[in-house]
């Protein structure tokens, strides 16, 4: 089943009296459940890219349809229900909030979301349940970044969106957390859409997108996805 | 190129820098102000007394003084000038107008100025120098021809000039009158001479002496050249003088208190900005000290910033001042209805400015010691972002209630916890905010009541009768009291141990006159006691019960009264009746009636009339003065409310920034982080409000006793009071907090989440 499907998206940007396009012409589908990375170098448009799946930015042309729903007229509000329970947001800057616990950090979604999970069993799940009542400031980054998994998955949401995921963490931690991110996905039945320039990354995907100078150059299908400790890091 | 830096950091603040300009202007605004108001008053007055040789001791007898007596005045050691004093109240022919007609044998003591027409002739037999602002007031131009009438005489003639005299500067014809109203009152000199032809003879019952001599030298003095002891007021005493002065003592009060809240808000704001600032610019500051700019060429860069503020603010400050001064004190304000003097050139006390440029000295520096700390140590430390406080648990945390917290108030609560200083400010404002409100409504609340207390709970007549002392037999007084059905009452100067009071002795029947204790409560007159008033029981230390002596004036007579209750009164007075009066055997000579009658007869015993209605609109007049300030204050208080909180919320929603993105980005709408936003802020309001009102209460506390203590006033707040106080402070709350929440439309999510935390 296709879960997203992306046609002439173009989007662009306008600084001055300047016209930037960060995505021409893009056409994509996905299918549900895959695990997709999405590669390119820096300004090649993939976060962009990412920001339009999300409902963080609309298209200048062209539509975007996430299970059949087309997200790029929904106004504001409608944008945020979106947020709220169809996409979960894992970044490279963890964006949590300082002033709430971690267990307040992934429990806040929980009165936005349409049908969220318990956080508590999240926590557990991403093995914080021994720190569900420290701020952030009190965790490393690769346990912060957990945090920022277990807030996208008890919404409950689709697709889980993860814009370099691994950039602000050391190897090991980062390979710690792409492992918790695989095994969370597939055991919730998530369709994970990664934006990354790590080639490595790209070997445990299903699909591999490379993006360029905001067009999608090629669309790879790995038959044969390594795990995450299969990977040479 | 720093100076680019500066201006394009301006640009990026520009809502901090605008707010903190507004503050700083305000704060220095209020303070030149208020003092530009009683320093006016200070030189003006005091120009306006020395014009017209305003005296300073009136020695009085109501036999009159021969010329000789004056000889010997004047030539007291010490007596700079004396002269002989005439001014009784007469009725303009065929008007209700009263005006007093005066007469100075030395024009150059109790005198006036000319300020059109000619000059003062004392062998003029005919014209007359009326008051300028009374002549403007009824159409009077020099040359047109004004006519009283007195003991049946007509006192008429040619206006030879219009003019002003610091006697009359606060032109009250009446000791229950507040304010003067100049379309039916004012003054009129005539000459010694023109008494003389119109009646025959002169009478003095006043000598005016100018001298710098202490008061009690004056009298020893005095009753030594005289052989006798009179009564003698100084000037402390005269109305004209006590109230433009009171005036003064009221204006530098206010501009101890009021402005303070003002500077302290703007100084405050200014530190707390300023730190924000020197927060979010501290990764600059550290470029800029490992591109190798020395530190002091960093403060001095960043001291610009704080200067800038200052002196913009200050500048608009000084026209704010100035503005606020005019305000209070021209010739078309209430204060000008007031005093009726000529000069009204704004000045400033010099310490002022010497205050103004600490001011600006403080908040550089409080610029610089922000900076200061965001540059300590290495260049590479100075690069770090700034790491904010660690969150740490709340005893309140541990609690259950705690648990069943929704985010959003546990979002709120630690953010006001983390953020102190900004909450500070936050609660400072508000409270500030009410606290104005509240003792600007609570003055005008206690006004009211007040006026209650007197006009509608203890004045019960229709018509006052003054009656002329001089020329008013019993019997002529008897047959008024009956044709009217009045009731009277006698008034004479007292002294009790070294202090001047005056003592009233009521005959009522008809209870046209009543008196009051707090809140309009009744009192009945005792025929076993007096009743004294708060301000003599507070000065002589008298309570109910106790006993204690008075001397009449002019006489030997001495009485001992017993304290049997304590009432409001306007004048300081001690009041007895007439049962009382004549056990005791007191002399008495009835001043006044009481009536219910509105039309009364003209009659030589009849000095004068006032009626109820009239007194009642002269204070609306001081109502009105009170309500130009009330006004001036609620604008302030709710335009300082609206600059601290707005400047603060900005500050907030900044440093928050990244938090409310976080929020938008996974799903939360624009409204429901609004009320997050705006949640913080009504809490804020309630503890504010809550904490706003008692301090509001202190103030008018402080405020009544400071300003007012000459008014028995009793402080009084009304519900009316409490509810717009609080409906205008949550008003401005939930402005502000809809002005910052809508700024959540425009939270760019995905610059927002780039930036590196």
């Amino acid at each position: 089943m296709k879960i997203v499907e992306i046609s002439h998206v173009s989007r662009i940007y306008k600084v001055g009296d300047h016209e930037q396009k960060a995505l021409d012409d893009v056409s994509l589908e996905l299918e549900n459940g895959k695990t997709i990375v999405i590669l390119g170098p820096s300004g090649a448009g993939k976060s962009t890219l990412l920001n339009m799946l999300g409902g963080l930015d609309s298209p200048t042309s062209g539509t975007i349809k996430i299970k059949g729903k087309d997200i790029s007229t929904l106004n504001a509000d409608q944008l945020a229900e979106y947020r709220a329970s169809g996409v979960g947001f894992i970044f490279q800057a963890y964006n949590l909030i300082p002033t709430l616990t971690v267990l307040e950090n992934v429990a806040l979604v929980k009165e936005i979301a349409k049908d969220p999970l318990s956080s508590h069993d999240m926590l557990r799940e991403v093995g914080l349940g021994e720190h569900m009542y420290k701020f952030p400031v009190e965790l490393s980054g690769g346990e912060q970044q957990r945090v920022s998994i277990a807030r996208a998955l008890t919404k409950n949401p689709d697709i889980l969106l993860c814009d370099e995921p691994t950039g602000a963490l050391d190897t090991e931690t980062g390979v710690m957390v792409l492992k918790l991110l695989q095994s969370m996905a597939r055991e919730h039945g998530k369709t994970t859409i990664i934006v990354t320039h790590n080639q490595n990354i790209a070997k445990m995907a299903d699909v591999v997108v490379h993006v360029k100078n905001g067009k999608i150059k090629e669309v790879i299908n790995n038959d044969k996805p390594l795990a995450v400790e299969e990977v040479e890091w | 190129m720093l100076f680019k830096k500066l201006i394009r950091t301006i640009g990026r603040y520009k809502a901090q820098f605008i707010s903190m300009i507004i503050m700083v202007a305000l704060g220095v605004g209020i303070f030149l102000g208020f003092n530009i108001e009683w320093k006016t008053l200070e030189v003006n007055v005091a120009k306006a007394f020395e014009d017209t040789g305003f005296a300073d001791y009136r020695i009085v007898n109501e036999l009159g003084f021969s010329e000789e007596d004056l000889q010997k005045v004047a030539s007291i050691d010490g007596v700079d000038a004396a002269s002989r004093f005439l001014s009784v109240n007469v009725p303009r022919k065929d008007d209700e107008d009263i005006v007093m007609l005066t007469v100075s044998e030395n024009i150059a003591v109790s005198g006036f100025k000319v300020l059109e027409g000619t000059a003062y002739d004392p062998e003029d037999t005919e014209g007359l120098w009326i008051s300028e602002r009374y002549a403007k007031q009824n159409g009077l131009s020099v040359g047109d021809t004004y006519t009283m009438v007195y003991k049946n005489i007509e006192f008429s003639g040619p206006i030879r000039g219009l003019v002003k005299s610091g006697e009359y500067m606060i032109c009250l014809v009446e000791k229950a009158q507040m304010m003067p109203d100049h379309e039916k009152n004012g003054f009129v000199y005539v000459s010694p001479a023109y008494i003389k032809a119109k009646i025959g003879m002169t009478f003095y019952p006043q000598i005016h002496v100018r001298s710098s001599l202490p008061k009690e030298t004056m009298i020893e003095r005095a009753e030594a050249a005289l052989g006798k002891s009179y009564m003698i007021v100084d000037k402390e005493l005269v109305t004209s003088y006590s109230e433009a002065h009171g005036e003064m003592t009221e204006g530098k009060t206010m501009a101890a208190l009021l402005p303070v809240i003002f500077l302290a808000i703007a100084i405050l704001t200014m530190i707390t900005t300023m730190h924000r600032i020197s927060i979010s610019e501290k990764t600059q500051i550290g470029t800029l000290k490992s591109l190798g700019f020395k530190d002091r060429r960093i403060l001095r860069h960043y001291a610009a910033y704080g200067l800038f503020i200052s002196l913009c603010g200050t500048i608009l400050g000084v026209a704010v001042g100035l503005g606020v001064g005019y305000f209070f004190v021209n010739p078309n304000s209430v204060m000008g209805d007031y005093l009726d003097m000529e000069h009204w050139e704004l000045h400033m006390p010099l310490w002022s400015i010497a205050v103004v440029i600490a001011i600006n000295v403080v908040l550089v520096l409080a610029t610089l010691y922000s900076v200061a700390s965001m540059m300590k140590g290495t260049a590479a430390e100075a690069l770090q972002p700034y790491a904010p406080k660690a969150m740490r648990r709340m005893w309140i945390e541990k609690k259950k209630v705690w648990k069943n917290l929704s985010f959003a108030t546990k979002w709120n609560v630690r953010d006001i916890l983390r953020h102190k200083s900004r909450s500070f400010m936050t609660l400072f404002g508000i409270v500030s905010c009410m606290l104005i409100l509240i003792a600007s409504f609570g003055i005008n609340d206690t006004l009211n009541s007040y006026i209650d207390d007197f006009f509608e709970n203890s004045i019960c007549y229709k018509t006052k009768i003054v009656l002329d002392t001089e020329t008013a037999g019993d019997a002529d007084v008897e047959a008024l009291i009956d044709r009217y059905e009045a009731d009277w009452t006698s008034s004479m100067g007292i002294q009790i141990g070294e202090n001047t009071y005056a003592m009233e002795i009521y005959g009522l029947e008809h209870d046209y006159f009543r008196f009051v204790k707090n809140h309009g409560e009744h009192i009945d007159l005792p025929d076993d006691g007096v009743l004294i008033c708060e301000r003599i029981a507070k000065k002589e230390g008298l309570k109910v019960g106790d006993t204690f002596t008075v001397s009449v004036y002019g006489t030997t007579e001495k009485y001992e009264l017993k304290v049997a209750d304590i009432a409001k009164s306007i004048a300081e007075s001690v009041m007895m009746s007439d049962t009382y009066a004549e056990k005791l055997g007191v002399q008495y000579r009835v001043t006044e009636l009481f009536t219910n009658e509105t039309e009364i007869e003209e009659s030589p015993i009849i000095s004068s009339t006032q009626t109820k209605q009239a007194l009642l609109d002269t204070f609306k007049s001081f109502s009105e003065l009170m309500n130009v300030m009330i006004v001036m204050l609620v604008f302030i208080s709710v335009l300082l409310g609206i600059v601290v909180l707005y400047n603060l919320g900005i500050m907030s929603y900044a440093e928050r920034y990244r938090e409310l993105a976080t929020l938008k980005v996974v799903g939360f709408k624009d409204r429901h982080i609004s009320r997050i936003l705006i949640d913080q802020n009504l809490w804020m309001t309630i503890l504010g409000v809550l904490l706003g009102i008692p301090a509001g209460i202190g103030v008018l506390k402080i405020l009544l006793v400071m300003l007012a203590s000459d008014y028995e006033l009793t402080l009084t707040i009304s519900w009316l009071t409490y509810v717009i106080a609080t409906a205008l402070t949550f008003g401005v709350s939930f402005i502000v907090g809809v002005m910052v929440s809508r700024k959540n439309k425009n939270i760019d999510m995905v610059e927002a989440l780039k930036v590196a935390e």
